[in-house]
């Protein structure tokens, strides 16, 4: 699987999403994006893609498209 | 001083507990830790005297330990799993999720609960574990859990669009 369906797939089985939305996916966009499960999606970022992000880096994870350019910081190729 | 007491291994009784957590009488259902290794488990248990407050209302001529009661003590010792954790003593804590809830035995006045309480990860002011219990080795409630400290965790959320 690649690092696209990886990330995608995150967003999809914790919010329970389609493809569709998540393009436009942002931080409290839908109830299911809160402070609790910003959390569990950084943790399962980090262990899909083996790193370990920054406070800043997940404080600023602030949207779907924003978070690819976010993990390209930690060599995650998209 | 809250750091040295980072490497408490129990056991000790209320007046300690009470530096880790912010539960107080009559919400506080754990008498004593016996042993706890921070960031791995704790062990506690909780007396339930027919003094109880709650006895009398439930139920008048049946008294038992509520379910509410039985889970605030599995949590409470499940706290002290990532409240001994270095700089999260007397922090408050808030429930996320409460799953996987299995009620074995009706406990009544004059039990003695036996928790054990697992941190499985603790990360970010997000804490998810489970407990189990026993009263003399019969098994009692348990239950899976996931527990937030709002002061670690607001320095990690992005700031609020809506």
């Amino acid at each position: 699987m690649g690092s696209l369906e990886t990330y995608k797939n995150a967003f999809k089985k914790l919010f329970e999403l389609e493809d569709s939305s998540l393009d436009k996916l942002v931080y409290q966009g839908i109830p299911e994006w809160d402070s609790i499960s910003h959390m569990e999606l950084m943790t399962i970022l980090e262990k899909e893609f083996s790193i370990e992000m920054d406070i800043d880096d997940i404080i600023d994870f602030s949207s779907f498209e924003l978070g690819k350019s976010i993990l390209a910081k930690y060599g995650v190729q998209f | 001083m809250l750091n040295d007491l980072q490497d408490v291994q129990g056991p000790f009784g209320v007046p300690e507990i009470m530096k880790y957590q912010q539960n107080r009488y009559p919400l506080l259902f754990v008498d004593e830790i016996s042993e706890v290794i921070p960031g791995k488990f704790a062990k506690g248990k909780k007396a339930f005297s027919y003094n109880e407050w709650f006895f009398p209302a439930h139920f008048d001529g049946n008294p038992n330990v509520p379910g509410f009661v039985q889970i605030e003590s599995l949590v409470q010792v499940f706290l002290m799993t990532f409240l001994t954790l270095d700089g999260n003593a007397g922090l408050q804590t808030s429930f996320v999720s409460l799953d996987a809830v299995k009620f074995k035995r009706k406990i009544l006045p004059g039990d003695i609960l036996s928790i054990h309480a697992e941190l499985e990860s603790f990360k970010r002011g997000v804490a998810k574990g489970s407990a189990n219990s026993n009263v003399n080795g019969e098994s009692a409630v348990s239950a899976t859990f996931t527990i937030a400290i709002p002061e670690i965790l607001a320095k990690f959320r992005p700031l609020d669009i809506n």
